[in-house]
């Protein structure tokens, strides 16, 4: 079954690689977004030694949590947005008469070039945050550093799902709530305590974005208020993932196939 | 039991009932009105292993949303689809592989991909080995031609190559049962009759194979069965042939005669023929069962009034019976079997409408 | 006139059928209004050096930011590009009108809505947070010349990059970096103060900075006299620059869409 979606996926990777100069174009943008975003927190930082607690390379290293979750979105599950198209068009129908999870078909429908750079100069920020910052490693932190990414990825791809699911009730064309949930990533860059009371309240726990980036990263160095809610990570992972796929399936039980 | 059986299947589409703008998008949202549509009525149909049914109807009379109950990509309001006794809707992953679906209005081929590509994502979907897979492609190249499809994307394919490659998708994987749901539209001629002609090899082969359609071409030559919906319930559902000595029982005889006739000294020598003016003075039509008069009887009737130039006679086809159940004019009775030999209950204005009547 | 009248028409009309689609496509830009409100309260209240911005000034320069963002929105930009991509540019081609003013026309047409929007979430700002205090009479004028500049500086900026639809089908990137650039050059992220020296003086002569520091700094009082008639003269100089440069772009432009054969 994994074998068959990256069949999926690398069939549509080859067919984007036919457009060269396209693909360097997009890959060249989201660098210079991490680069414009690194330049604002430097010149942020060299007024002040930490923003609430949290220092230049630990908001770095938030960033690239959100990047690398949002990359993992747009590389290998980017067909969640062309969910709705689908939906109101009506072109899930073979989906539906193929043995394979519907909920698959849809995600690798397509494939985001952007997700791979982001992935790449995510993961390079991370690593070199990480390095900048002192973290007292040992055998079971090293262990969460890999498992609470993880997790991390998996709210925002389930949210991704489960935000994107709704178009089965709401019939329009495009995702605009899904885009609208998405653009509050916007915010979960930035630690969660420079936010008044209400937005910490939705980030924690209406979209819970803040478990991408302001808890795991709080538990592993040990920074802001409660650094233990970054073990629920896990949890609210299991939870986003579970809520996307009964949304998805409840939704697709009440798929219309529009159109004739 | 038969490999598709439908039981009493219903599907209710609800939409909201939104007045235009944004008042009336407020006020949707505070009134909530919604108006239902039965697209299908309670549905009985089963269908044999190896039968070739085609299911008619006009536009809107829930064809496709029958096609796509049965192959559960809808879930039915009531009712029940089983396919070779198990429920698709319930059972997707092992209903799929008994099952090929076409529709024509939409291609399932990649866009950006090679046929031969996104055949070959199929097959691998499908598990279909090697050997097989190679076999069916050469059946397929032979029919179709689809060797020279195969390296062109999806999204360069003429609508004709677009079915025959789609055909190719929907078969690739052997299924039990097809639903092909109007896989001729929109093409040409030429194409045409080679898809015709691999729908007879498909139900030569025993494939059990649901045609719906709006081209009556197809139908003829290729099903044995008719089934006919209108207005989301089945108004007809028995032998093709019967129906066309059933309901086509009429011929229509028109006669060019030397002199002129008067329609009344044929009508004494035919009893129950309808005699009308035909396209000039010396032409008239005369319509007639062919059951009780034969064409040479009525040909001879007239010749024996005056002398006959020319004549030719029409005979309706199958496509004339169901545009006449269309109209309404005809009523053919619901829930026929094909053994029970009802009869047949034509209404209308009683001057059909092939005859033209004189002014 | 009457076509390029014509023109602004059916952009309002557009913009207001598709009002959700324009309501989001602002989100973006609102939720980086919000980050950047957070961040600077925090940082600012944290911060020693008191040479900086006070929390007021900075509030009135992000609302700036916010609005240079919210301005000639996503619809005209899209729709340029995909004509020129699908090669239906060539019946814009035959229209009695010129390219580059046609695509004004119908920025001017929707952008009133998004004054609104603008004037909406100021006025929200300013309930929430108190009224700004006003610049004197003549920076005054020059704060509202420097904003009604803003407007087609902008537009030619995102027009610019339309254009470059001519050369890849990948419009997303581009209107991604662009974006990007314009965050940093035009001081909408971080006051050019802020950044390191050679950095700022790049970007304080670059045609970004009239998209926020400009009119911001005039707002705020940072700027005042000559200094900011200076800044607005400058502006006004690239909108002059960048319209006749586009002029000249469009030229080789559109002689390479004859070589793709359209």
């Amino acid at each position: 079954m994994v074998r068959l979606y990256f069949r999926f996926l690398g069939l549509h990777l080859r067919a984007l690689l036919e457009y060269q100069s396209d693909f360097w174009v997009m890959a060249a943008a989201t660098v210079l977004i991490q680069v414009v975003n690194l330049v604002f927190l430097s010149a942020v930082f060299a007024r002040i030694p930490t923003l609430r607690g949290w220092s230049f390379w630990a908001v770095v290293a938030m960033f690239a949590l959100m990047a690398i979750a949002e990359g993992v979105g747009s590389f290998f599950f980017e067909g969640t947005w062309r969910l709705s198209e689908s939906i109101n068009q009506g072109s899930l129908d073979y989906a539906l008469v193929r043995p394979y999870p519907v909920v698959l078909q849809v995600t690798s429908a397509e494939i985001g070039i952007n997700g791979l750079t982001n992935i790449i100069t995510g993961g390079a920020m991370l690593a070199t945050a990480l390095a900048h910052l002192d973290v007292r490693w040992s055998v079971g932190l090293v262990l969460l550093a890999v498992v609470l990414p993880v997790c991390a990825v998996m709210i925002k791809v389930s949210v991704n799902l489960a935000t994107n699911s709704i178009s089965f009730w709401l019939a329009g064309p495009s995702p605009l709530f899904a885009m609208a949930v998405h653009q509050v990533g916007e915010l979960a860059r930035y630690p969660l305590s420079i936010f008044p009371t209400a937005l910490k309240a939705t980030l924690g726990l209406v979209v819970p974005f803040a478990f991408i980036t302001t808890f795991p990263l709080g538990f592993l160095l040990g920074t802001g208020s409660s650094p233990w809610l970054g073990l629920l990570t896990p949890l609210v992972a299991a939870y986003c993932v579970a809520l996307a796929l009964v949304a998805f399936s409840r939704g697709l039980r009440r798929y219309e196939s529009a159109g004739n | 039991m038969a490999l598709v059986e439908a039981r009493q299947l219903t599907k209710v589409f609800r939409r909201p009932d939104k007045p235009p703008g944004l008042a009336g998008a407020l006020r949707h949202l505070a009134t909530r009105r919604y108006v239902e549509k039965v697209a299908v009525d309670h549905v009985d149909l089963s269908i044999e292993a190896g039968e070739a049914v085609a299911y008619v109807g006009p536009n809107g009379a829930g064809k496709s949303t029958t096609v796509k109950l049965l192959s559960g990509i809808l879930q039915p309001t009531s009712g029940e689809v089983r396919i070779g006794g198990l429920v698709p809707q319930d059972d997707r992953m092992a209903v799929a592989h008994r099952i090929g679906v076409l529709f024509g209005q939409r291609t399932q081929l990649w866009w950006d991909l090679p046929v031969a590509d996104s055949l070959a994502v199929l097959r691998d979907l499908y598990g279909v080995d090697e050997g097989t897979y190679r076999k069916r492609l050469k059946r397929f190249d032979e029919v179709l031609g689809l060797d020279d499809l195969m390296a062109v994307t999806g999204r360069k394919l003429s609508l004709g190559q677009r079915m025959r490659a789609d055909l190719a998708a929907a078969l690739v994987h052997g299924p039990e049962v097809v639903y092909l749901d109007e896989p001729t539209i929109g093409l040409d001629l030429s194409v045409k009759d080679r898809v015709r002609e691999f729908f007879r090899e498909l139900r030569d082969e025993g494939t059990t194979v649901m045609l719906t359609s709006h081209d009556l071409a197809d139908i003829e030559g290729f099903c044995r069965r008719l089934v006919i919906i209108d207005e989301g319930r089945i108004v007809f559902d028995g032998d093709l042939e019967a129906v066309k000595d059933e309901f086509a029982r009429d011929r229509i005889l028109h006669v060019h005669t030397e002199t002129r006739v008067d329609p009344d000294r044929v009508r004494a020598v035919l009893p129950g023929a309808v005699v009308a003016a035909g396209e000039s003075p010396l032409w008239h039509s005369i319509r007639f069962d062919r059951f009780a008069i034969t064409a040479g009887q009525a040909v001879a009737a007239v010749t024996g009034i005056a002398a006959v130039v020319d004549f030719r006679i029409d005979e309706p086809g199958i496509e004339d019976v169901i545009r006449r159940v269309y109209s309404g004019e005809l009523r053919l009775a619901a829930e026929t079997d094909a053994e029970t030999d009802s009869e047949p209950d034509v209404e209308g204005s009683g001057e059909p409408d092939a005859v033209v009547t004189a002014p | 006139m009457r076509g390029y009248r014509a023109l602004a028409r059916i952009s309002a009309k557009n913009a207001l059928t598709y009002r959700l689609e324009f309501a989001f496509a602002l989100f973006g830009v609102l939720f980086q209004f919000v980050a950047l409100l957070a961040v600077w309260r925090v940082l600012l209240a944290d911060s020693t050096t008191g040479t900086g911005f006070t929390w007021p000034q900075m509030r009135g320069y992000l609302l700036v930011a916010f609005a240079s963002g919210a301005v000639v929105g996503l619809f005209a930009d899209f729709r340029m590009s995909f004509r020129i991509r699908s090669g239906l540019v060539a019946l814009d081609l035959i229209k009695p009108v010129r390219y580059q003013e046609a695509r004004f026309a119908e920025v001017l047409g929707g952008v009133w809505i998004e004054v609104l929007v603008v004037l909406l979430v100021g006025g929200v700002t300013v309930l929430v947070a108190g009224a700004p205090t006003w610049p004197g009479g003549a920076e005054l004028a020059l704060f509202t010349a420097s904003m009604v500049l803003l407007i087609p500086l902008k537009f030619l900026v995102v027009y610019l990059c339309g254009l470059a639809s001519f050369w890849t089908q990948n419009y997303v990137g581009v209107q991604w970096a662009r974006i990007a650039i314009v965050n940093l050059f035009s001081g909408a992220l971080v006051p050019l103060a802020y950044l390191p020296g050679w950095l700022a003086s790049v970007a304080a002569w670059s045609p970004f900075a009239g998209m926020t520091s400009t009119p911001g700094l005039i707002l705020i009082g940072r700027a005042t006299g000559a200094q900011a008639a200076f800044l607005v003269a400058v502006q006004l100089g690239w909108v002059v620059v960048l319209w006749f440069g586009a002029k000249l772009l469009w030229r080789t432009a559109v002689r390479q869409l004859t070589v793709n054969g359209g």
